[in-house]
């Protein structure tokens, strides 16, 4: 686990951003779970509330239970921010399929939520864009 | 200004198909060597809907769709109600062949995109002589599941929707915006189960594989066009099903996906329009101006 916590801004950016977008917090009404993110070692747990996130905590926790893990690494999620992405670093689908993160626990939680969770990874490349 | 009518003709035809009567609905527009093209799996004609309006393409040619049954506005068979819809290639095979008729079809030219290209495969290899040309969008020989099927058709969840998000993987970043959520909301509306049924022919039939050396593009040419933004048919899929067709051809489309002439028109209309000059011999009067 790396000292210093490389994407929390950037996630903090993402709650942010999601709390100003409404049709997002609709979309995610049902969602009140916790998501493990792993970029390379370093492990962040979103804490979702009726579509919010509500808390970020940075380090590896065994404690901490999660619904499902994204994992990947820094310089796949730089690619994939891009606003014009490299064909495989446009989709969350896409970096699994190019062998750049995997996802694990309950699937299809996150599938049932998936246009949610889609848009709210790519927040920061629709800032890019604007 | 007024409102603006479109050339489109939409009208109903009944066919037996599987011994079943199915009431399906096309579209068409413009005169000319026909050209009947199929969508993919979960959606429906409208995909094709700026093809259809093009005049580029309907002043020296025939463009016909029409939705599968169970798809768009041709409803499902009766009894439909206690059936799992799951669709095989002979009964796809037959629609095809069952609609071609109906509308005397002479020798029109195949276009499908995706499952629809990969049962334009099928159906040059097994009925060479019904078909002038074929045009296989997204299409391969055959390819798994990178998802499981069964996720979009349950009974706690809106497969529509799951589908749809799904699907976006396959749809490329330079989209138009408007086109890409025109696109999506056709699997948004795809009736309970319906999806899964194409996905069940689409990833788990592998029967082309055995069929594909049957194809004789001296009898019928086939032109291969694979997004380059495709997940589900990628372009080694699709440049694969290519070398296996001794005589075929392939463009590799830049910035599309997997639904290029539903998601990004303006891009996809210079390839399709190659690739009609391509299965026509070079009859068509059609630009081929490079996007």
């Amino acid at each position: 686990m790396s000292d210093t916590p490389a994407l929390l801004p950037t996630l903090e950016r993402i709650a942010e951003r999601l709390d100003a977008r409404p049709h997002l917090l609709r979309m995610g009404a049902l969602f009140s779970e916790t998501v493990l993110m792993e970029i390379d070692d370093d492990c962040y747990y979103l804490t979702f509330h009726r579509g919010r996130i509500e808390k970020i905590a940075h380090g590896r926790n065994r404690k901490t239970p999660w619904r499902f893990a994204i994992r990947t690494d820094a310089d796949a999620l730089e690619r994939f921010w891009q606003v014009q992405p490299a064909p495989g670093f446009h989709d969350l689908f896409g970096l699994v399929k190019l062998g750049r993160a995997s996802i694990d626990g309950d699937i299809l939680s996150l599938v049932k939520n998936l246009r949610f969770f889609k848009e709210l990874l790519a927040i920061p490349r629709e800032e890019e864009r604007a | 200004m007024t409102g603006v009518i479109e050339p489109i003709i939409g009208r109903y035809l009944t066919v037996d198909i599987a011994g079943r009567p199915h009431r399906i609905y096309f579209e068409e527009n413009g005169a000319g060597p026909p050209v009947l093209c199929l969508h993919t799996a979960g959606a429906d004609t409208r995909q094709w809907r700026h093809i259809l309006n093009d005049s580029a393409f309907s002043s020296d040619h025939r463009i016909i769709a029409f939705d599968m049954p169970w798809h768009g506005k041709s409803l499902p068979p009766e009894g439909f109600e206690t059936e799992e819809y799951l669709l095989t290639t002979d009964c796809y095979i037959e629609t095809v062949l069952r609609v071609a008729d109906t509308l005397e079809l002479d020798k029109p030219v195949l276009a499908g995109c995706s499952m629809g290209g990969r049962i334009a495969l099928q159906i040059a290899a097994l009925h060479p002589g019904r078909f002038s040309g074929f045009v296989a969008i997204e299409a391969s020989d055959f390819q798994p599941a990178w998802y499981d099927i069964d996720w979009f058709h349950r009974p706690d969840a809106h497969g529509g929707e799951m589908g749809a998000a799904l699907v976006s993987a396959n749809i490329a970043p330079h989209a138009p915006t408007a086109e890409r959520w025109n696109t999506l909301w056709m699997f948004m509306q795809s009736g309970p189960g319906v999806f899964r049924g194409d996905l069940s022919f689409y990833t788990k039939d592998e029967s082309l594989v055995a069929n594909i050396g049957r194809i004789d593009t001296k009898v019928a040419p086939v032109h291969i066009l694979c997004g380059e933004y495709d997940l589900t048919c990628t372009p080694e899929d699709a440049t694969r099903t290519h070398r296996a067709i001794p005589g075929s051809s392939l463009e590799i489309m830049t910035e599309l996906g997997h639904f290029p002439m539903s998601e990004n028109p303006a891009r996809f209309r210079p390839y399709f329009a190659r690739a009609l000059a391509i299965v026509t011999g070079g009859k068509t009067a059609v630009g081929t101006e490079a996007a």
